[in-house]
């Protein structure tokens, strides 16, 4: 299966472009490679993401056809749309062919020292909770304050990511300190519901609490201690809405805890 | 002679396309090449609308997508080029804001030849009364009206 669905991209992309598999998903691919689509002599060390839909047998193609460019399109209309939003860190788009359900963005991330693996969040604080390394650091506390405020400029924008895991925040390191980008909009949508809204906060408090149980409260409150300073930036209206966001995730947290004590 | 400072390229994935770039000042003919554009075998860009070889490119890579993937939208493969260059649909907007102005000074040539078509861009130094200068993204930058850019493309800051 995967290595087909790697043959049909190499296919479609031509000689010229090489691909190294990084993640396949239910819907997607990811690829890296060092070819720029359109641009010449780019830099030796520079890379791009490539995400490829393919086809999907059990669909009629027609259907899939149809269903892949729209997906392919919306979200690259949405990275887009996010690219401009001022102070947003995503990932800049660099092309699309929702034909054949291709994305090409810029490739952000590097790798953790020590071999901790690839600059995501999640690695990031398993990099913290090692036993040479203090899990409450300035530097955790400061870097969560960031992600927070991440998500909060995306909802106070009136975006929402749909998936948001503590893998699709990738940190890179700028003048000694990590910003955080958010990724893969697969899932994203322009919406200003405080359920989807909720639904964000509980999704990424849920992968916190997964992996780094015994940090969990103190990451989380940082956390919500970045989105908050965004909605206090705005005044009252602000608050207002933060506080509406703030009672939603309550909410849908108690609903989540039902459903697992229910099974 | 001028050819020096042609932008050839070929784009990875479409390589049985070349694609050729040139940029002319001080054009003095703007209003005659307008009235034949939609004869002559290159599009022909207001340069004032450009402000980098990438916003070019990325146009002329999704101009080969659209030809090469969906059906062509618009009379040729250079029309496409300025359609893509657009942020909406609509062909007559795409070339009222890129196309070529009748006070145009500056002005951008892109031919994209596939494995049938005649070479032509001989013919640019005929046609453009003009002076030939090197595709770069500093002299771009200092032609483009980054207002109207920003305004054409919903980019408001
Ligand atoms: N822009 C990007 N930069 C670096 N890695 C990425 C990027 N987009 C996706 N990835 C990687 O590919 C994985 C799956 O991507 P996705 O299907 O978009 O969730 C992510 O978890 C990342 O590890």
């Amino acid at each position: 299966m995967s290595q087909e669905v790697v043959n049909k991209a190499l296919a479609i992309l031509g000689p010229n472009i090489e691909l190294k598999t990084i993640a396949q998903g239910a819907e997607a691919v990811v690829f890296t490679t060092k070819v720029h689509p359109y641009l010449p002599n780019g830099n030796e060390d520079k890379k791009y993401i490539v995400k490829y839909r393919p086809p999907k047998r059990y669909r009629h193609p027609s259907i899939d056809q149809a269903l892949t460019k729209r997906r392919t399109l919306g979200e690259s209309r949405l990275l887009a749309k996010l690219y401009l939003v001022k102070g947003l860190n995503v990932p800049k788009i660099i092309a699309c062919d929702a034909y054949n359900g291709f994305i090409w963005e810029e490739f952000l991330g590097e790798e953790l020292p020590d071999g901790y693996g690839f600059s995501n969040l999640k690695n990031f604080l398993w990099m913290y909770s090692a036993k040479d390394r203090n899990p409450h650091d300035e530097v955790v506390k400061n870097t969560l304050i960031r992600v927070g405020r991440q998500i909060g400029l995306l909802h106070w924008n009136g975006y929402c990511h749909g998936d948001l895991t503590s893998s699709n925040i990738v940190l890179e390191s700028v003048d000694g300190s990590w910003q955080p980008f958010l990724i893969d909009f697969g899932l994203g949508s322009i919406s200003d519901s405080v359920e989807d809204k909720g639904v964000d906060l509980y999704v990424l408090e849920r992968a916190i609490l997964s992996t780094h149980s015994s940090y969990a409260d103190q990451y989380n409150a940082w956390l919500l201690e970045g989105f908050s300073q965004i909605y206090n930036d705005h005044g009252k209206t602000g608050q207002a809405k933060l506080q509406e966001v703030l009672n939603r995730f309550n909410e849908v947290r108690l609903r989540g805890r039902k459903r697992s004590m229910i099974g | 002679m001028s050819s020096i400072n042609r932008c050839y390229t070929v784009l990875p994935q479409f390589p049985d396309y070349t694609v050729s770039i040139s940029l002319f000042e001080d054009v003095s003919n703007a209003q005659e090449l307008r009235s034949k554009v939609a004869e002559l075998p290159f599009a022909l860009i207001d340069a004032r609308a450009i402000c980098s070889r990438e916003q070019l490119l990325s146009a002329i890579y999704r101009a080969l997508v659209e030809v090469s993937y969906n059906k062509r939208r618009t009379k040729s493969l250079h029309s496409e080029c300025l359609l893509c260059l657009s942020p909406s649909s609509n062909i007559g907007e795409a070339f009222k804001n890129f196309g070529l102005k009748d006070d145009c000074k500056t002005l951008i040539a892109v031919q994209i030849l596939g494995p049938n078509d005649q070479n032509a861009v001989e013919r640019l130094g005929e046609e453009i009364h003009g002076r030939e200068v090197e595709l770069l993204d500093q002299t771009l930058q200092q032609h483009c009206d980054e207002t109207f850019i920003r305004k054409v493309c919903g980019h408001q800051r």
